[in-house]
């Protein structure tokens, strides 16, 4: 049931532990809890991790007991001694809000894209279908504003064949944090949108998105994210042959500007699949 | 730890419930007056489990970014806020430890920042005092070396092999140890609810 039971010798069926007074739950929804409690004390690493992120997302009960353990270890951080901060963070915090604020979304190095209003709306009731989020209103927000500011733009252009290829939408929840990275691939421009509205740059790392395709071979990457705005790219022919319902994305750290050629990846945080609508 | 006067912590809470609000509702500048309230705490939570001063200030400044940006996420119905916010901080810490480069852990937080010994504001914010009381006694309740091992996992931020390492056992047998401890703890724990 939990994934991550998978490799676990220790074990926790039933013949696990000591006759414990009246708990109601067994089996399923006590492996849930233990892997709650687990993630919330922070024992996991590596994929164990990754899977327990991933609940977060989509699994309400796992979200449920997480909550449930981080408030009853809280009290514990009473233990821990305060300490004051340089006052430099502070000015670094106002610093970062006032440049947000002074710079929604820009997005200097991702291509300006141009779609039609058609394909506009079609990528709207796509997103809508994957579930609406704040986030992916705002990457369509920011979607529309490039397309409106672009000569680009031709409205009357029948973009849309009835033979088209269905576009790929996916979402990366990313940890506990409520955000997400919404993907959408349209398969006849081998476009790919990236989306990271309302996450930060932490200016020591990058977050790079990968594929895992399907048929075992080696990870491809599908970009850098770009904190708090939208990357648009076009695949190489052969990362967009592996796109196709179904195909994983995992998100790594990795250093500033994303992996260095020849090290290897960084830790996965977060993981999603694309989806065909 | 207990023994601040109930009224002024009411009143602390109570302002930094409000404090939340308002920046849920969009108002910035209620940041500011969060972040005075709450950093002294949550920076020495950053660094217990980071080990390192400017990490531990990279990840305060992650932790009060991210509020900024997703205030609405605090549910004031499962949470006081000073228990959410160190929940967070600690998270965000962890999440770097384990993300990053960091050793955390590794370095004993002695060596590596010398810590002022007041606590200042500390006494005002702590989180609930009967929940404190009751998570104390049901851990006193597990065996010493499961206790220790738990208290490790969160004080310290060690991972299961962390612990099996420092042990000298086998990750299975620090994994079984720990699940069993969990599993009291939370009897304990919800038979107090």
């Amino acid at each position: 049931m939990s994934t991550s039971d998978t490799n676990t010798p220790g074990g926790k069926g039933p013949q696990d532990g000591a006759p414990e007074n009246g708990a109601p739950e067994n089996g399923p929804e006590n492996g849930n809890a233990l892997a709650a409690a687990e993630y919330a004390l922070g024992l996991l690493e590596g994929d164990e991790l990754a899977a327990a992120k991933a609940r977060m997302g989509d699994d309400d009960g796992f979200a449920w007991r997480k909550v449930w353990w981080d408030n009853w270890f809280a009290p514990l951080t009473d233990n821990m001694q305060g300490a004051e901060p340089d006052p430099a963070v502070w000015d670094r915090i106002a610093a970062q809000i006032d440049a947000a604020n002074a710079a929604p979304a820009n997005s200097d190095s991702a291509e300006i894209i141009s779609i039609t209003d058609a394909l506009s709306a079609r990528i709207r009731r796509w997103q809508w279908t994957a579930g609406v989020t704040s986030a992916a209103a705002a990457v369509l927000a920011a979607v529309m504003i490039f397309g409106s500011g672009s000569d680009a733009v031709q409205v009357d252009e029948p973009v849309i064949a009835a033979a088209a290829p269905a576009p790929l939408v996916g979402q990366v929840p990313i940890g506990d944090t409520g955000l997400r990275l919404d993907v959408t691939y349209v398969p006849e421009s081998e476009r790919l949108l990236i989306g990271a509205i309302g996450l930060a740059a932490d200016g020591v790392h990058d977050h790079e998105l990968w594929l895992v395709p399907a048929d075992g071979s080696a990870l491809q990457s599908l970009g850098v994210v770009k904190p708090g705005g939208v990357l648009v790219h076009d695949l190489a022919g052969d990362v967009a042959a592996n796109m196709g319902d179904g195909v994983q994305m995992v998100l790594t750290r990795e250093p500033i500007g994303g992996k260095p050629d020849g090290v290897d990846a960084g830790p996965v945080v977060a993981q999603g699949a694309l989806s065909e609508v | 730890m207990t023994d601040q006067p109930a009224q002024s912590a009411d009143i602390a809470r109570e302002h930094l419930r409000a404090a939340m609000v308002r920046l849920a509702d969009g108002d910035a500048q209620a940041l500011e007056q969060i972040y005075d309230a709450t950093r002294v705490k949550l920076f020495g939570i950053c660094l217990r489990i980071l080990g390192d001063r400017k990490e531990a200030e990279d990840a305060l400044q992650d932790v009060y970014i991210n509020l900024w940006q997703r205030a609405d996420r605090y549910d004031p119905t499962r949470a006081s806020p000073i228990s959410w916010l160190a929940t967070f901080a600690r998270n965000r810490a962890i999440d770097r430890l384990r993300t990053g480069k960091v050793r955390g852990g590794a370095v004993p937080v002695e060596e590596a920042a010398p810590l002022p010994d007041e606590a200042p504001l500390a006494d005002a914010l702590l989180v609930d005092a009967e929940r404190t009381a009751q998570i104390h006694e049901c851990l006193g309740k597990l065996d010493e070396r499961t206790r220790t091992h738990i208290s490790s996992a969160f004080f310290d931020g060690f991972t299961y092999a962390e612990l099996a390492e420092r042990a000298d056992v086998p990750l299975g047998t620090m994994k079984s140890w720990i699940r069993r401890g969990l599993k009291r703890l939370r009897t304990c724990l919800e038979a107090s609810e």
